[in-house]
């Protein structure tokens, strides 16, 4: 198996919210809650030297996915070939008849669930479709700042290094998510 | 991963090339993915030099062009002016009651009292105004305005140093720069050219050193610049001038440039150092007004005289503001005495044109009289297809630049953009041109998106008649006797020109049919002339046709048919623009457009315009809504309305996935926000004595103390109070203008407390 992954340029990100706009549009998900793809802001210190930055991440589908491990109907998984982590919806108790265990699991707060009742659990699956047929995912190839890429994560990391933190983002070593960064400083 | 035609899923799929051409500063690629008609998703330009990818702005246009709250069918109002009754009538009916106003009008009162308020809310070549406008020019011409709200200081200011507006730098110039300073400009959010934010971005990772200065810490300043200043609004021309005085004091202007290419250097000099006034524009004088230490100035001063080359680049925000000709005039002197003119990695500043094939029309006109002279504009003997009846040969407006050519406004218009609603509820009596009796409305949110809404709901009332084409109930449309819904980019053909910068075209192919019962502008026109029995002339052709007509002047476009099967036309351009390069490298032959043929820090123009504050050299002037202003006393927060990120001007205000990027709130510092006891989120009330907003507040510390931010395009919605709880920044602002013509966006002041219901809730 060889590992996808994401690799996001903070220093680069505006917060346009491009990426999660056209992740929504391209996947046909309504308004909030639900983002596959999640633009956070941090903002912190004082006049007059404040500090923010943007943060853009998905699932970040990884080594030892938290999420797998606590689905009680083990409806998440792994992908043999690429490690994307995909749901399957069809096995999936939703949210009132399960304590969304995967969404407490995760760090990073990714398994989203829509407002329906009993809603299923859904997240970014890479856009495998788009995969398929040759093509970026959508939130990479729609960045306008050309801050966000994908790729086999070692070559990824020969690309851009190994730094796995950014503002906003801990990296969590016994779940190895796979994303690396540029942060911003 | 390279495939980028083929489709997923593809099935049934056709990919329609169009585009986003709403007024942000950009024109983007979108890529409709249709199934069985109807859009089901879109993609941006993924082509080999990819720069026109479209913004979250563009991707949620979807939610546009389904949304419920799309106008379905023509309406008519049945209860009072404004309440929002209406009744849905068929087409015939609609533009028959239309017509026969117009011919009504026209025939009691005279062309004049019609008022055609257009605006910009689509920027197409084909629709919007332009049909309209050439449909009443047939019909004998109407009232209209000069100035545009985005930037009608710096056009002013531009033409008085320039001469031109075509003063840009293309943006892949801004890597050959040391220095960037970033001087009330915000392209994060307002695009600027599609590929600007990038140039930046890149800018940062070679090190070049960038600098913002802003009331507010914006995204543009988080993210690229080094540096921030903030600087008290409306205070900007205080601070060039005093960076004069440290260049100047220091001995570090470029003297050789100035000797050459520039007049009127000494008066300028005279007036900084304080002979003209005996008061030197030190820094610690301007430290004062401005709020940004003498060092600070000092510092920047010497920094940007000292590196070259190093680009200013003077925005429009700051002077969206009641004197705001005067900081962007400020602006390009400076770059004009540190010599940063014509070369690479320098900047002008002045408008910032970089690129606009409509210059490529006017230059080859231009190049048969002698380059760059100034020519007396000659006029036709009747008015043409392009030309208004009603103002057609009037003399020049005073105080306009008349002697020069290039500009936007035509100086023979006499009303002000924001003084329609004084025009409309004053009149021939009042000293304006004419008494109007109803408004043609088309492409504008006019209400909501220039000064003083409450006026404006006054002046609306006061019509006869008020025709409205939208797409959505607006404010203002909430105002129509008759409203004709217009279907979207995406139901109809059209081209986008280039923006400020760019290189490029748009061709917005039809996607999908028209939705509901709507029609283009232009199928709307072609029914009016009909029934007004105008020959119709260009608006009888089909779409196409007529796009092929309005572009052949347009050299730069090789292959039409390339442009709209692609959905773009990039211009391969030999080498990068840099402004006035000629003017530098051999000023023999190619004198700056000006009167003198030289870069005027002194404009003979404005000397004899003759008025005190439209002084022939930049000067710092407060005015009557000023910090230190008596009105200050009891509205003692300077207001800011800038663009944000998720709504272009009002439109795509109600779109779901951009709603929820942004809450609306009004930015207030913490120390301000802690005096009022604000919290933040808290509901608060922003107000003057125009009128009262009511939204939470985000208590922040991207702001500097003292100015208070609401983002502009918030729709107007007032509650039975007369307040705003849909928090319209314009219910705020002032409908003044500029001696210039800039808009005072900028330069209002107001107070902030809790809104009555969170006291309430407090206590």
């Amino acid at each position: 198996m060889r590992q996808l992954g994401f690799y996001f340029d903070q220093s680069r990100c505006i917060g346009c919210y491009t990426c999660s706009v056209a992740c929504k549009d391209w996947h046909d998900i309504d308004a909030e809650p639900v983002n596959w793809r999640q633009v956070k802001i941090i903002e912190r210190g004082t006049f007059p030297t404040p500090f923010v930055a943007y943060l853009s991440i998905s699932c970040n589908h990884c080594e030892n996915p938290p999420c797998i491990r606590v689905c009680p109907e083990k409806a998440i998984s792994k992908r043999d070939t690429d490690g994307i982590v995909v749901v399957d919806q069809k096995k999936c108790l939703g949210n009132e008849a399960c304590e969304m265990h995967c969404l407490k699991a995760c760090p990073w707060n990714c398994p989203q669930f829509s407002i329906e009742s009993n809603a299923k659990m859904q997240k970014c699956n890479f856009c495998v479709d788009r995969l398929e047929q040759g093509q970026n995912p959508i939130c990479v190839e729609a960045c306008p700042m050309y801050a966000l890429d994908f790729g086999p994560l070692d070559e990824l990391m020969e690309k851009y290094g190994n730094t796995v933190e950014a503002e906003g983002f801990e990296y969590k070593d016994k779940f190895k998510p796979s994303i690396i960064f540029k942060p911003k400083t | 991963m390279s495939d980028k035609n083929s489709d997923p899923n593809s099935e049934n799929i056709k990919i329609v090339n169009t585009g986003c051409c709403h007024d942000c500063g950009g024109r983007c690629v979108l890529r409709a993915h249709v199934k069985n008609g109807k859009i089901i998703r879109f993609e941006t330009d993924n082509s080999e030099e990819t720069t026109l990818r479209a913004c979250a702005r563009g991707r949620a246009y979807r939610q546009r062009v389904y949304s419920d709250l799309r106008l379905k069918y023509p309406l008519r109002r049945i209860g009072e002016r404004g309440d929002g009754e209406f009744e849905q009538i068929s087409w015939d009916d609609a533009l028959d009651e239309v017509a026969s106003k117009l011919i009504e009008v026209k025939e009691k009162y005279g062309n004049a009292s019609i008022l055609l308020m257009a605006g910009s809310g689509n920027q197409g070549m084909l629709h919007g105004i332009v049909p309209v406008a050439l449909m009443l020019h047939q019909f004998g011409g109407y009232t209209r305005f000069w100035g545009a709200p985005s930037y009608e200081g710096a056009l002013f200011a531009s033409m008085a140093t320039y001469g031109t507006i075509k003063t840009g730098n293309a943006r892949e110039d801004l890597l050959n720069t040391k220095l960037i300073i970033m001087w009330g400009w915000n392209p994060a959010n307002l695009i600027w050219d599609p590929e600007t934010r990038l140039m930046l971005a890149k800018a940062r990772e070679k090190d070049i050193k960038i600098i913002a200065i802003d009331p507010i810490y914006t995204d543009s300043a988080a993210i690229f610049a080094h540096q921030w200043i903030p600087i008290r609004p409306g205070t900007d021309a205080a601070m060039l001038i005093a960076m004069a005085y440290v260049i100047i004091t220091e001995n570090l202007q470029d003297q050789a440039f100035i000797d050459k290419y520039t007049v009127g250097f000494d008066k300028y000099k005279e007036y900084v150092l304080g002979l003209e006034d005996g008061l030197p524009k030190t820094p610690e004088w301007a430290e004062k007004i401005t709020k940004v230490p003498a060092e600070t100035i000092t510092n920047l001063a010497r920094e940007y005289a000292t590196t070259k080359p190093a680009a200013l680049i003077v925005g429009w925000g700051a002077a969206r503001t009641a004197m705001g000709e005067q900081y962007s005039r400020a602006g390009n002197v400076l770059t004009a005495i540190t010599g940063n003119i014509g070369i690479k990695g320098g900047y002008a500043a002045g408008f910032m044109r970089a690129y606009s094939s409509r210059e490529t029309i006017m230059s080859r006109q231009k190049k048969k009289k002698k380059e760059g002279s100034i020519v007396e504009k000659e006029q036709p003997s009747k008015p043409r297809a392009q030309d208004n009846p009603v103002d057609f040969g009037a003399p020049p407006r005073k105080y306009s630049l008349y002697k020069l050519r290039g500009g936007t406004n035509p100086a023979s218009t006499r009303v002000h953009i924001n003084d329609l609603y004084n025009l409309i509820l004053k009149g021939c009596d009042g000293g304006y041109p004419a008494d109007i009796k109803m408004a043609y409305v088309v492409a504008t949110n006019r209400l909501n998106q220039y000064c003083n809404t409450n006026k404006g709901v006054e002046a609306l009332k006061a019509l006869d008649f008020i025709v409205v084409h939208e797409q959505f109930m607006t404010p203002t449309a909430k105002f129509a006797d008759i409203i004709l819904p217009v279907n979207t980019f995406m139901e109809r053909n059209d081209v986008a020109v280039p923006w400020l910068g760019s290189p490029y075209y748009i061709y917005l192919n039809k996607a999908i049919d028209s939705l509901f019962d709507t029609k283009s502008d232009l199928e709307i026109c072609q029914e009016l002339c009909k029934r007004l029995e105008l020959p119709g002339d260009l608006l009888n052709l089909p779409e196409d046709q007529i796009l092929r007509l309005l572009t052949a002047p347009r050299r730069d476009i090789k292959s039409y048919n390339k442009m709209k099967k692609d959905g773009f036309y990039k211009v391969k351009v030999a080498e990068p623009f840099i402004a006035f390069r000629e003017q530098i490298e051999d000023p023999d032959n190619h004198p700056f457009p000006t009167l003198s043929g030289k870069i005027e820090i002194y404009c003979e123009h404005m000397a004899e315009l003759n008025h005190p504050l439209m002084p022939p050299i930049p000067k710092y002037f407060s005015h009557n809504e000023h910090y230190d202003s008596p009105k200050a006393e009891n509205y003692p927060l300077q207001l800011l309305t800038p663009h944000n990120k998720r709504r272009t001007h009002s439109s795509l205000h109600h779109m779901p996935w951009l709603e929820e990027i942004e809450p609306h709130a009004v930015w207030i510092s913490s120390v301000d926000a802690s005096q009022r006891g604000i919290k933040n989120r808290d509901l608060v009330d922003v107000y003057n004595d125009r009128g009262r907003i009511r939204i939470p507040a985000k208590v922040t510390e991207r702001i500097i103390p003292g100015a208070v931010c609401v983002y502009q395009g918030a729709w107007f919605n007032p509650d039975k109070d007369g307040v705003d709880i849909g928090g319209c920044a314009n219910t705020l602002t002032n409908d003044s203008y500029s001696p210039g013509g800039a808009l005072p966006m900028n330069s209002a002041l107001v107070q902030v407390e809790l809104s009555p219901k969170t006291q309430m809730e407090e206590s």
